[in-house]
């Protein structure tokens, strides 16, 4: 199936900009609305849904080191049973792998190509990582590692520039309504967070094994670290209006002025952001592919990964009708749905795999 | 397994035409015969119109029939007369009993082999060593006096430099592993050599460290070059292409210099080194991207002025690959990021051209890769002619005629630059080409277009090796510790590890901790 190996290290920098790719985009709006001026806190109470998902994630990859959720769901809970929770895991990667390309192309078309087709953008995005799926997770591990400080430092770097705008009243008064409004506005995030049981996918092809917990938690505590200053940031530059703005990050950027020559940052921004979002969206097609052929039991998944590149862009149309729904999507949807199939089913998994394993040692 | 059927197909389907083409050593496996009128004929209708070949029968010692066989231009003929023609000719007083031992022993001659094969004679001959036949001797006997014209050590012309050695390799195998060995002279250096080319048979050698390289490595190496079923190999780039690992790659996946040091230096990490006869260019694997953007001067120069110029490499590599694309993306589809006084100047100079972007950036770098083609092939005496034609004409001319912008022509000038920064002249040329599509996809695609086109020439070079070790290797897959020759060049006294080709043993190449640290004794009192 998959011949390659990463190290624990290589699987924490694919994953993190899986994560924080889309989530630092239009994550601080809509966490904004409900939690108003406490919307950094609101990543710390999600980040506890990501340390959750990795501990049972690596639970469940420490029963069955060798497999993914698609082949020993089969012998948890029976082979047709297995084979019907492993399709739901498909549609569930195909749709949100469909939901995360239109998200990008949508951005796209919104902000920078307006009259460009939006199926161009999906179209090229999605060849791009057919292309790199097909060269194994290896070159999706080397990949991201190399475009990782592409994608890190220029935030860094956007940070310090646009420190002169700072207004760090903005934070005051802290949890002036309790503590409600920031965990309301963390079950958006933690929808976000639930996307690290993806890991249990790539746990089975590391080499340093015993670092993959290790590595995930640390990961999960840099995306919410990365979330909490891409949200302070927001708020110290918007204040108030943080909830108005569809893309704040993208907005911030426009604050950027140098010696008043060096202006306009956005494309800059867009450019960088293109790199996590590929790298994101590389992550879950191959996730698609590996499970679609783990539940085909194929011998490899390289056969099929053109013909769900196709399935992706159709998918794309299919999961969203227009561009409304993407927000009524990851407000409405994607917290509880990513909730259920990506942290409850799993716990169950975990549970009723623990009770097996212990009923089979009591029988022998 | 379809590749092994498949040249099993190839195999039967050419063994006929193979017999017949190379009639030279149709039997190779036949042995000399015992007759010698029966040799020399044999010898002279496998030489048959071939005016270069002389037979020089002679009486050895006076009664016995001999010829001497050689190449006129590739023998030592001084030699044949005075070590060979005059101790065998003249009649001695006492006969030798025995003409091997005399051959053998009493010869002025350094290496004197008997030959028993027709094939060998005839690739003794061919390499300029006179074959000598006897009548009664049931073999011919290889004469060491090889000699032909040779090109002195010259100073390499495609890889200058300010500091470090002048010599350059040159087309005579004997004289590039000479250079080799002057260099390293622990006997760990090992020369394995081979013939390739049904034709041709050339020599390709391949050397390496015993003890640094690893093993598997060199059989990997030899193994690929047995496979090469080839007419005739005639320059090294020959080779590299039937053993890289994707053939189908713009960059280069094994590097060549013809610099002794460098190839020196490249054994002492563990490579092996290939070398060909009749080119000056030897090969380097397996390599790294990054040996690619490494110049020797980087190690003979301070190690600050090394990084220094090491990392203004990466940024004219960028800027060789992104410039004109980036040019094209931001006049076409952002203006807004290009500030406004730059933005009207920028315009001014455009009003008169009738041209989009892409179109005046695709012309400009058409005619530049041509005046730089032109510039390598032309007869030096015309070379001038190119230049001012290049500068004048195209440059000034087509500016005042208002066919193309004067930012663009700045934008492909400092491309071009850019792309001669690469010590490697051919990765150069694959960032070159490579300029086209991105032009193309900014053109369509705007800055979206060159992140697609940067992102997938990065997976192409993420998916690429070189026999075995990964293209992007020190930097992705990370490995900390070789990142001290990659993103900067460190001091020698820190280069304590050689790269991980070798494997884990044999992991240093000098003593820790070997920073200068002289005590001020003078200064005290």
């Amino acid at each position: 199936m998959e011949k390659g190996k990463i190290s624990a290290l290589q699987m924490a920098i694919m994953m993190y900009p899986t994560i924080v790719a889309t989530a630092i985009l239009g994550v601080p709006s809509i966490t904004a609305k409900y939690a108003q001026n406490d919307l950094w806190l609101a990543p710390i109470f999600a980040s506890f849904i990501g340390y959750v998902t990795v501990y049972i994630a690596y639970k469940l990859h420490k029963l069955y080191p060798k497999q993914s959720v698609i082949q020993f769901s089969e012998y948890i809970i029976g082979r047709f049973l297995g084979k019907i929770l492993g399709f739901l895991y498909l549609f569930f990667y195909i749709q949100v792998t469909g939901e995360i390309i239109r998200e990008y192309a949508e951005f796209i078309v919104d902000s920078f190509l307006v009259r460009t087709p939006i199926s161009v953008i999906m179209a090229s995005m999605a060849f791009l990582c057919a292309f790199i799926v097909y060269g194994g997770i290896e070159v999706i591990a080397r990949a991201a590692q190399l475009f990782f400080p592409l994608f890190v430092f220029p935030i860094l770097i956007l940070i310090i520039l646009v420190l002169p705008d700072f207004e760090f009243k903005n934070i005051f008064p802290i949890l002036a309504d309790g503590i409600w409004p920031p965990m309301k506005g963390a079950i958006v995030p933690g929808g976000w967070f639930t996307e690290f049981f993806m890991i249990i996918f790539l746990l089975p092809f590391i080499k340093d094994r015993k670092k993959g917990m290790k590595y995930g938690m640390i990961t999960a505590f840099a995306v919410m670290m990365t979330l909490v200053v891409v949200n302070l940031v927001v708020l110290f530059v918007f204040g108030p209006a943080t909830a108005s703005k569809v893309y704040p990050l993208m907005n911030v950027a426009r604050y950027i002025s140098i010696a008043e020559f060096f202006e306009h940052f956005e494309s800059v921004v867009m450019a960088i952001w293109i790199v996590g979002t590929f790298i994101k969206i590389s992550v879950f097609y191959y996730v698609t592919a590996l499970s679609t052929a783990q539940w085909l039991n194929l011998s490899d998944y390289r056969p099929i990964v053109w013909p769900i590149g196709i399935l992706l862009v159709v998918f794309c149309f299919w999961s969203i009708p227009n561009t409304l729904e993407i927000e009524r999507f990851n407000i409405g949807v994607f917290p509880l749905y990513g909730f259920i199939v990506q942290t409850i089913i799993p716990l169950l998994l975990v549970v009723m795999a623990v009770f097996r394993k212990r009923k089979s040692k009591e029988t022998v | 397994m379809i590749r092994n059927v498949s040249r099993l197909v190839r195999k039967t389907k050419e063994k006929k035409p193979h017999v017949q083409k190379n009639h030279d050593d149709s039997k190779p496996q036949d042995t000399l015969h015992k007759n010698y009128y029966q040799n020399v004929e044999t010898f002279r209708s496998v030489y048959n119109n071939c005016s270069d070949v002389m037979f020089r029968p002679f009486l050895l010692f006076g009664k016995t029939k001999a010829t001497i066989i050689y190449i006129k231009g590739l023998t030592n003929i001084e030699g044949i007369e005075e070590f060979v023609l005059s101790p065998l000719m003249n009649e001695p007083n006492n006969v030798p009993s025995s003409i091997n031992e005399f051959l053998e022993n009493k010869m002025p001659v350094s290496t004197v082999i008997r030959v028993n094969m027709l094939a060998d004679c005839i690739e003794s001959i061919s390499s300029g060593n006179p074959i000598l036949l006897i009548e009664g001797e049931s073999a011919g006997f290889s004469l060491g006096l090889a000699k032909w014209e040779k090109r002195g050590i010259e100073e390499p012309i495609a890889e200058g430099g300010i500091r470090g050695s002048r010599e350059g390799f040159n087309e005579s195998l004997e004289i590039n592993t000479s250079q080799l060995r002057r260099i390293i002279k622990s006997p760990a250096l090992k020369i394995q050599s081979m013939k390739i080319g049904n034709y041709t048979k050339t020599t390709v050698a391949v050397a390496y460290i015993d003890g640094l390289v690893d093993q598997t490595l060199i059989e990997e190496i030899t193994n690929r070059l047995k496979k090469i079923e080839i007419d005739g190999i005639l320059e090294s780039g020959y080779i590299e292409e039937m053993i890289e690992d994707n053939p189908y790659s713009p960059f280069p996946q094994i590097m060549s210099t013809e610099r002794p040091d460098i190839a020196c230096a490249n054994l002492l990490e563990g490579r092996a080194v290939i070398i060909v006869e009749g080119t000056p260019f030897t090969l380097i694997a397996p390599i790294s991207f990054f040996s690619l953007i490494q110049s020797h001067e980087d190690y003979y120069q301070r190690f600050m002025v090394g990084t220094f110029i090491r990392w203004l490499r990466f940024v004219f590599l960028g800027i060789s690959l992104l410039l004109p694309s980036l040019y094209v993306a931001i006049l076409t589809f952002h203006h807004e990021a290009v500030p406004t006084s730059l933005l009207l100047s920028i315009s001014a100079s455009r009003e008169a051209v009738p041209f989009p972007a892409i179109v005046e950036a695709l012309i400009m770098e058409i005619t530049f890769e041509a005046l730089r083609e032109a510039g390598v092939r032309l007869p030096k005496q015309i070379g001038s002619a190119v230049s001012i034609v290049g500068a004048l004409v195209i440059g000034q001319a087509s500016v005042q005629a208002g066919l193309v912008s004067a930012p663009m022509v700045i934008v492909v000038a400092i491309t071009g630059i850019a792309s001669f920064m690469m010590p490697r002249y051919v990765a150069g040329i694959a960032l070159r080409m490579l300029r086209f599509p991105m032009i193309l996809l900014a053109g369509t695609l705007g800055l979206l277009g060159i992140m697609m086109g940067v992102i997938a020439i990065v997976i192409h070079l993420c998916s690429l090796r070189s026999f075995g070790i990964p293209y992007l290797s020190p930097l992705a897959p990370l490995k900390g510790r070789e990142l001290k020759d990659v993103l900067w060049r460190a001091p020698w006294w820190m280069m304590d590890t050689r790269p991980r080709l070798t494997g884990e043993s044999n992991l240093y190449r000098q003593a820790p901790e070997q920073a200068p640290n002289p005590k001020r004794g003078s200064e005290t009192e």
